[in-house]
């Protein structure tokens, strides 16, 4: 059995708007984040490994399944929808219940599910209640423990942490950060790069539904060669250590850190500069405390690559 | 880096079958029928009749208690074909009433709720999500029609003297038959009209114009043209014919007026043919699609 989310040269049209365009994809375990502006298809790419909608060509395969194996695929794939719908009058613990007997799971099974779940998102208390009256926070918890509480080995996940207070944000990532760690698919659609971006193996860069970058976030920076780097060197003589690189090195920029302690330097050649800055620290002139990349982001890929406006550059 | 290697397990429980996974939504149907006061008014009056036909036969049956009423005069009526249709022909009517309350519950609150991508996000597939909702409606308009038709029935075979359910079992093959015809299709109708409307009460007044729009424009049709054609549009007036012809009552129409069974046959299924390819069409887990 494979163990990745497979993409082979899919598109899906939605009669004459596209949704996507031969997308290729092998993803593995770990957190993947779609990243891209609103209409770039990042949905749909959701609904196609979530079975919602079918290919107009190509073929989608997850963990070796297809929709066509309805209860293998479905019993391997939690889905977290974006939007704020259940259907009516459900309390928390019904909604959560009646869920995994659509799985086909039994109902003793899905009683202890049920619980497992509610508990898992800390709403036990609330189970008993009717959704229509939880707050927006509890409502995504509830989504939540609904896409999880069959044990997936997929998690996809559309905007998570869309009006979650900040320790409820906290909260989940760290759920995801430790269902990622434990070996299951997380696939995250979110809006909120600098959170997701720290759990985070990988990005999708996806725009105008074609894909146009993918893999580790570091990997993805380091090809983006028309963008010069950005580093942070925390040490005590940062305009001197500027002075230095700009003489030496394919600087570009260099703007010192608000306390002073620190530069952030633009350079064209990375390797180049990582060379000059073990000669430096070696001449002992400067005291160098840390040297950390400060664009290899997913937002600062976001913007190199897709820019504000939502079109690829 | 294979999940194998890792801590996190997938369920790897009993799996129940497929269709039980139907009744799932079945049951949530049926749950959101009756969660509402006006379903239950609705289904308390749609049973008034039966009550007035029940004491009917008990009349009929019983010397004493005619005399004691009709002071031992005729009740002006007899068990018989006639009067199953009557039954039959009223209750056809309370169910047109609450398939117009009840179908738009069932699927328009999910359209307009967009709970289908949580729920087709399940293994249940679209054809599965509709047959639950069509359960839920047909086994609500089932208490309504066939069931109580069948109870009376029932009730005459046991309360009459002569021996008379034997010789008469056509007449229960008819209430069955009419009934769950009638009910087969407004339930469809009534879902297809349903899934294309997101305000429930636009969606009710929407089913009740399916069926007596084209009834009058069927009459307009049949006068225009002096053709006993038009009538295949008056669904009503077919269905009261049909179920003339499966109990054995006497056919109300006119001679050479009468619509063939075939005809009415074709035009049911082809109601039903469009009322799926609606359904086909809008039942769609799809959340958003790009402009």
């Amino acid at each position: 059995m494979s163990d990745r989310i497979i993409f082979e040269d899919v598109s899906k049209f939605y009669g004459e708007v596209l949704g996507v365009n031969r997308i290729s994809l092998s993803i593995p375990p770990g957190i993947t984040t779609l990243v891209g502006p609103n209409g770039s298809g990042k949905t749909t790419l959701m609904n196609l490994m979530t079975g919602l909608v079918r290919p107009s060509s190509g073929h989608v395969s997850v963990l070796g399944f297809t929709p066509a194996d309805a209860t293998e695929f479905f019993g391997n794939v939690g889905y977290c929808t974006q939007f704020d719908s259940f259907p009516r009058g459900l309390t928390g613990w019904q909604f959560i219940y009646d869920s995994l007997m659509l799985h086909g799971i039994s109902e003793i099974d899905a009683f202890g599910l049920t619980r497992e779940s509610l508990e898992r998102v800390q709403l036990g208390d609330a189970a008993g209640r009717s959704i229509a009256g939880y707050s927006k926070g509890m409502r995504q918890k509830i989504r939540l423990a609904q896409a999880i509480a069959h044990h997936p080995r997929v998690l996809v996940l559309d905007e998570p942490l869309n009006g979650l207070d900040p320790m409820a944000r906290a909260e989940s990532l760290a759920l995801f950060e430790e269902l990622g760690r434990q070996g299951m698919h997380l696939v995250i659609s979110s809006h909120i790069l600098d959170e997701v971006d720290r759990i985070s193996d990988r990005v999708v860069l996806i725009t105008g539904g074609y894909l146009v970058a993918e893999g580790n976030i570091h990997q993805v920076r380091q090809e983006v060669r028309d963008k010069p780097m950005q580093v942070l060197v925390r040490c005590d003589h940062p305009e001197l250590l500027a002075a230095k690189m700009f003489s030496m090195n394919h600087c570009v920029e260099a703007r010192l850190h608000a306390d002073g302690r620190g530069v952030f330097l633009r350079t064209g050649d990375i390797d180049q500069f990582y060379s000059l800055l073990n000669g430096i620290a070696v001449e002992g002139l400067i005291k160098i405390e840390t040297v950390a990349p400060a664009d290899d982001d997913a937002n600062a890929i976001y913007q190199y690559l897709i820019g504000s406006n939502g079109s690829a550059s | 880096m294979s999940v194998y290697k890792h801590n996190y397990r997938a369920y790897t429980g009993r799996v129940t079958p497929l269709w039980t996974r139907v009744l799932v939504l079945a049951r949530y149907g049926l749950a959101e029928v009756w969660s509402s006061k006006i379903s239950i008014g609705l289904f308390t009056l749609s049973l008034m009749p039966f009550l007035i036909f029940l004491v009917g036969i008990y009349l009929v049956n019983n010397p004493i208690a005619r005399f004691l009423i009709t002071k031992g005069n005729s009740p002006g009526f007899a068990i018989n074909a006639a009067f199953f249709l009557k039954v039959l022909e009223i209750q056809s009517w309370f169910a047109l009433v609450l398939a117009s309350w009840i179908a738009p519950r069932l699927i328009t609150f999910d359209l307009a709720d967009n709970a289908l991508p949580i729920l087709l996000s399940h293994p249940i597939s679209r054809f599965g999500y509709v047959l639950g909702k069509f359960i839920a409606i047909f086994a609500a308009l089932s208490l309504v029609t066939w069931i109580p038709s069948l109870m009376l029935f029932a009730y005459q075979g046991y309360s009459s003297p002569q021996p008379w359910a034997l010789s008469n079992l056509p007449i229960a093959a008819g209430l069955l038959a009419g009934a769950v015809i009638w009910i087969v299709f407004l339930s469809i109708l009534g879902l297809a009209l349903s899934s294309w409307v997101k305000w429930r009460v636009v969606a009710t007044g929407i089913i009740f114009a399916a069926v007596f729009v084209p009834a009058g424009v069927g009459g307009i049709v049949s006068a225009i043209l002096r053709s006993k054609w038009g009538l295949l549009l008056n669904m009503p007036v077919l269905m009261t014919e049909l179920w003339c012809r499966l109990l054995g009552a006497p056919d109300p129409m006119r001679p050479g007026q009468a619509i063939p069974t075939a005809a009415i046959a074709a035009m049911l299924v082809a109601a039903c043919f469009i009322c799926i390819g609606m359904l086909n069409k809008r039942i769609r887990a799809r959340e958003v699609v790009r402009g």
